[in-house]
């Protein structure tokens, strides 16, 4: 369940729909379903992923910065058609996801990821973790990212981040 | 009584390599294997190649503009902290205080008076000067340090420093050649191209931790023979392709080299029909990705610099990156990326440079190939001691080529590694 920070007064049914979102947004990445994770966002939905470094010292550049939900098609594209790399399974944690402000912009959310990669043959290991700072629209009678900011505590990612958080 | 180890360090010897390492007959147009394995062979790159008078790079002026401002940076094994003093110059510490060796300083980035270590409070000025440090003189006439013990003897360690342009170098060594005469005119007029003396500005960074030799990621980008192959992203969009028209230049010792490559067309010719990464029908959904705008003179649009041994100047098309390359032991290093544009940039010039910044680092819809590639190259060179890669394409000398269809700048490292490790 999705928790409100203090003085936001959402609706439990709202609160559900979040907690759907949230939820779905895991599975889809779960279980290999790139092709559908555009659809999670808005047409001009903006995702990024960035070191916290970057983050805090207001540095602009991001490890993915897709502008639009055509970029993220074309990332898609890139993964399935363009890009090698060896196989892997990654699993997103989603954790503490809270409530911040309802605005005229949206529901502003933030929540805790871990991601565990596995590689093939190797043990299941802690991969990336950090915090993502989320907007959140009513698109067409369902709930879509509007803005996806992913910060990972760490400075270096293990060898290759391929699969989106 | 000294170790036999500890004996033969004094004398300077190269560090031990294991018996049956001998390079085969072929000479550089063969890399054996145990180059990118052997501990003893990364002790003496640590020594000869991190540690002696080659000149390292550091990092960018830009990061420390005023003074006091600091920097972290890794010089091979060795963790250095650049600073700019008082009267402007910019300072290269070991972070490693003089006392016991703590690393005094575990901020990446910052700005300070001054530096004192946590363990004993030990202070050293900007310019590693040793200050003070508590009790020296005792307490009520008991302890301290002796009486000739002279702080002027024990101040951090300072490396040699050279700037050009505002890129920031440094030797643990006391190198005898100037940046410009260790570059050479050639690759001088090519670092030059991108640090015209503009100003430039960070914008951000990036890190990886590649379970791979760091030499795999120097012959990365020492051969644009994988890139027709390999990056079907840049192969399908004409960004680089060696049907176009290219070169491979070096310095004349062969240790750094440049790729370069023009811009072409998403249009099947002979050459593409020996790519099957290329694809004539893939088109973007967004083409705001791929929106290059020529930014330099001449006609090139993509030019990659290795300089030895530790930097990849990267200019492919709008997107400016220092790639520092930080071994960490024979089978790991990291990739530490710094973007950076210039102070004079328009608002969509800095706009294209992140946009286009997708194509590179740790999730780059290129670099994530070559990262993934040299992850399973080491995997494939492990436990493989006795065998040796091939390095023919384009014949088996060191010459520079108006062509990207050779492998001669790996070739080119490798002599010139052979040298310096006396291999």
């Amino acid at each position: 369940m999705i928790a409100a920070a203090p003085g936001v007064d959402a609706t439990l049914a709202l609160r559900a729909r979040l907690a759907d979102l949230y939820c779905a947004y895991d599975d889809v990445l779960n279980d290999g379903d790139l092709e559908r994770w555009p659809s999670m966002f808005i047409e001009a939905g903006v995702y990024r992923v960035t070191p916290r470094e970057n983050h805090e010292r207001g540095l602009p550049i991001a490890v993915i910065y897709c502008e639009s939900r055509a970029m993220l098609e074309d990332r898609v594209v890139a993964l399935r058609e363009t890009a090698l790399y060896a196989p892997r399974i990654v699993r997103r944690i989603t954790s503490g996801v809270c409530l911040r402000a309802i605005a005229e912009d949206g529901l502003h959310l933030t929540a805790n990821f871990a991601l565990l990669e596995t590689m093939p043959n190797q043990p299941s290991g802690l991969f990336l973790c950090g915090r993502t700072q989320d907007r959140v629209v009513e698109d067409q009678g369902v709930l879509r990212f509007a803005e996806r900011l992913c910060i990972y505590d760490s400075t270096i990612i293990p060898a290759s981040l391929v699969y989106p958080i | 009584m000294p170790s036999a180890h500890t004996e033969r360090r004094l004398e300077s010897q190269p560090a031990p390599v294991r018996n049956g390492r001998e390079w085969p007959g072929e000479g550089s147009s063969r890399v054996p294997n145990w180059v990118y394995t052997d501990p003893d062979i990364f002790a003496r790159e640590t020594e000869r190649i991190f540690g002696a008078n080659d000149w390292l790079y550091v990092c960018l002026e830009a990061e420390i503009p005023n003074t006091g401002d600091f920097q972290r940076s890794q010089l091979g094994t060795r963790e250095v902290v650049a600073v700019r003093a008082p009267d402007g110059n910019i300072n290269v510490l070991l972070n490693s205080c003089a006392h016991r060796g703590m690393q005094f300083c575990t901020a990446n980035h910052g700005s300070a008076k001054e530096f004192t270590c946590p363990y004993h409070q030990w202070t050293y000025d900007l310019t590693g000067k040793l200050l003070g440090l508590p009790f020296r003189r005792g307490y009520r006439g008991q302890g301290g340090m002796p009486d000739d013990f002279r702080p002027e003897a024990h101040g951090l360690q300072s490396l040699a420093v050279t700037c050009r342009h505002g890129v920031v170098f440094a030797s643990f060594g006391a190198p005898n050649q100037s940046l410009e005469t260790y570059l050479g005119p050639g690759m001088l007029g090519w670092f030059d191209r991108v640090f015209d003396g503009r100003e430039l500005v960070v914008l951000g960074y990036m890190r990886q931790r590649i379970p791979s030799n760091w030499k795999l990621m120097f012959e990365n980008i020492k051969d644009p023979y994988h890139a027709s192959l390999l990056h079907v992203f840049l192969v399908t969009f004409g960004l680089f392709r060696l049907d176009q028209q290219s070169s491979v230049e070096m310095d004349e010792t062969g240790r750094h080299a440049v790729l370069v490559s023009r811009r072409g067309a998403q249009q099947t010719n002979e050459a593409t029909s020996q790519m099957r990464s290329f694809k004539q029908d893939f088109a973007l959904h967004d083409p705001r990705l791929l929106d290059p705008v020529r930014e330099f003179p001449g006609d090139a649009t993509v030019v990659m610099q290795t300089l030895w041994p530790n930097l990849i100047v990267q200019q492919q098309s709008n997107t400016l990156a220092m790639r520092q390359i930080v071994p960490l032991d024979a089978h790991n290093f990291d990739l530490a990326w710094t973007f950076f544009g210039y102070a004079d940039d328009t608002p969509e010039m800095r706009q294209r440079r992140l946009r286009q910044a997708n194509l590179m680092g740790p999730a780059g819809l290129v670099s994530l190939d070559d990262s993934e590639a040299m992850l399973l190259t080491q995997n494939g060179l492990d436990g493989n001691d006795e065998r040796s890669g091939i390095v023919e394409m384009g014949g088996r000398g060191v010459d520079n080529t108006p062509h990207m269809v050779t492998e001669t700048a790996i070739r080119g490292f490798y002599q010139h590694y052979r040298s310096v490790m006396e291999l």
